[in-house]
């Protein structure tokens, strides 16, 4: 699986010439890209310019005006809702705010997706559970808690194992490090980097983590003014001539934040 | 034994108590081939993995035939570190303990709801030294809908209150030419408990429900942190002005529901014992003494000081999930309407022990 990162990887995600508006403004003019199968894609961008609008149509979350968006070779654009719900069962997703549900404990909270969609017994999916607890990095003893207890990267790390709970192909990251602090962030990274190196997961990140930008993803799109002004590599992507782009990294590369490029 | 077919997460439902109901060949030796499973995932991976442990478990010596590809999952599986059948443990407390929790967590609440009270009057006391800060704004805003969008619903309930009291009435009084007696039932029914005790219930549900979620879902998004940080008390910009609202609106309610409910029983008393309605009013106006009515109307406020602070301090107790705020808000409702009726048993003790 993993070792499949070859000359000519498939591409699990192409988004082509995408228009959309948003109560008469125009947010989208025409976005074009690609997801390789196995890669970690991260979108940056200034604020307000559609990354997150981009990842709710990717998951026919929301339908843009014109153009054509392929995810795991099927067209999510006119979707119906039985296919949309298929395709999200192969897709995970973290959105911003983490949304655990808070009136269930984090075991419970990973189990849900597995109990509304699958048929496992009881004690499998309590195991299942407990291994992706496991694997996202948390002690066995924050299962039976509620996410109210657990501190901000915890939280972000149990709705990652829930995220991954039916074994996607395909991982969504909506701003995973924000709010989180500069180490609990980093580790965050890891191990998203991990789990894409372990299972071969492809990863759509959207972030405006420099960190992130500069130590995991392999792909960078850069989103500004509606259309994706720079792509490539994130060292390709740094060295663009356009100007959104020189005026968001340089100064934002002075903050500390910003990793060792 | 030999597995194939696809081992992920959705099929495997099937084959999970397979290999335990398997008569399993006598000897040593087992063999599981799954070289001919063409997908797997982690969960797949695992069944495979309990069912090898199980086995091995048993004094059995395991070979695990797998896909090159599969292998890497099985060492995710193997190190995780997660052990087989994680007891499903949930401890039902013994009814002497679940008693003494429940006696506790009661004994809390009313220490909390008494010193959140101490809070209440030690802001109070300091906004008169200072510069009396009322927030005529926010009062207003609140006497408008707990009370003014409250009117049709307290007026149209206490009207057929009115009416049910005048029909019962009429049936009992009316077989001993004594309808008239109506008129006193109803008087006496409505202005001194019924029309306090029914705006009280109406607000409690209304505005008491209200308040506890409003103030649930502001500690919940960290609004009452924010306000304390500026420096500025949350007790008094949410608690006082619902308190001062509430203090105003009760008992202007309650006088309403006393003419709707009169008015009710007035139309029962024409239609069905030929009264008409100066003869009603004027036997209500003779047989009702004022302390009648100022005890009904006294009682307003004081109800609404229990609904508002009962209600505001559930509001602060609530939790960051969206299950405490509601399981607050039902609390606050059904708190308020309970020290309600209380206090208005207390009241009626005191007005006989003073002959009221």
């Amino acid at each position: 699986m993993t070792a499949s990162i070859t000359s000519t990887p498939e591409i699990v995600i192409a988004i082509r010439d995408v228009h959309t508006r948003l109560g008469g403004v125009v947010i989208h003019d025409g976005v074009t890209l690609d997801v390789y199968r196995g890669r970690i894609f991260a979108l940056a961008g200034p604020s307000g310019c559609g990354k997150t609008l981009l990842l709710r149509e990717a998951l026919a979350l929301h339908v843009p005006d014109s153009g054509s968006i392929r995810v795991l070779g099927r067209d999510v654009v006119g979707i119906g809702d039985e296919e949309a719900l298929e395709l999200r069962q192969r897709c995970g997703v973290v959105f911003e705010r983490a949304a655990l549900f808070s009136s269930l404990t984090v075991a419970e909270n990973v189990a849900l997706p597995l109990r509304e969609r699958t048929r496992l017994g009881r004690t499998l999916l309590d195991e299942v559970a407990a291994l992706k607890i496991a694997l996202v990095g948390l002690p066995p003893s924050a299962g039976p808690k509620y996410p109210s207890q657990l501190s901000g990267g915890m939280r972000r790390r149990a709705a990652l194992a829930r995220a991954i709970a039916l074994d996607p192909e395909l991982l969504f990251l909506d701003e995973p490090s924000a709010g989180l602090d500069p180490a609990s962030g980093r580790e965050f990274e890891e191990l998203v980097r991990h789990l894409n190196e372990l299972l071969g997961l492809t990863v759509f990140v959207v972030t405006r983590d420099l960190g992130l930008l500069w130590n995991v993803a392999d792909h960078v799109a850069f989103l500004g003014e509606g259309r994706v002004v720079a792509a490539g590599t994130m060292q390709e992507v740094s060295r663009s001539d356009d100007p959104m782009v020189r005026a968001y990294f340089y100064r934002a590369r002075s903050e500390p934040a910003g990793a060792q490029g | 034994m030999r597995c194939s077919g696809s081992w992920t997460v959705d099929r495997i439902g099937r084959v999970e108590r397979l290999p335990r109901g398997l008569a399993w060949r006598k000897g040593v030796a087992v063999v599981l081939d799954a070289s001919a499973v063409v997908a797997m995932d982690m969960a797949g991976a695992w069944l495979l993995h309990r069912t090898a442990r199980g086995l091995e478990h048993r004094g059995r010596t395991v070979t695990l035939r797998l896909r090159p590809e599969h292998e890497a999952l099985l060492r995710i599986v193997t190190s995780s570190g997660v052990v087989t059948g994680p007891p499903r443990t949930r401890d039902r407390p013994r009814l002497l303990s679940a008693v003494g929790r429940r006696a506790w967590i009661s004994a809390g609440e009313l220490g909390g709801l008494v010193s959140f009270f101490g809070e209440m009057g030690v802001t109070a006391a300091r906004a008169r030294t200072g510069p009396l800060r009322v927030r005529w704004r926010q009062v207003l805003q609140h006497v408008q809908t707990a009370g003014f969008e409250a009117l049709p619903t307290a007026a149209l309930l206490s009207f057929f209150i009115g009416v049910v009291l005048a029909y019962q009435g009429s049936a009992l009084f009316r077989p001993f030419g004594a309808g008239i007696l109506v008129a006193d039932l109803v008087g006496l029914a409505m202005l001194r408990e019924l029309s306090p005790l029914l705006t009280a219930i109406i607000v409690a549900g209304r505005s008491g429900s209200a308040y506890a979620a409003q103030i649930g879902a502001m500690k919940m998004t960290g609004e009452i942190d924010s306000l304390r940080a500026v420096g500025v008390s949350p007790i008094e910009v949410l608690v006082l002005p619902r308190i001062a609202a509430l203090l105003v609106v009760l008992p202007l309610l309650t006088v309403a529901a006393d003419v709707l409910g009169v008015a009710g029983a007035m139309v029962v008393a024409k239609s069905e014992l030929a009264m008409g309605s100066g003869e009603f009013l004027g036997r209500v106006a003779r047989e009702i003494r004022a302390s009648d009515y100022l005890l009904g109307v006294g009682k307003a406020p004081v109800f609404a000081v229990i609904i508002a602070v009962v209600c505001c301090y559930q509001g602060f107790q609530a939790a960051d999930d969206a299950d405490s705020v509601g399981r607050r808000t039902t609390v606050a409702v059904v708190q308020s309407m309970f020290f309600v009726v209380v206090a208005d048993a207390f009241v009626l003790v005191l007005s006989r022990l003073f002959g009221i």
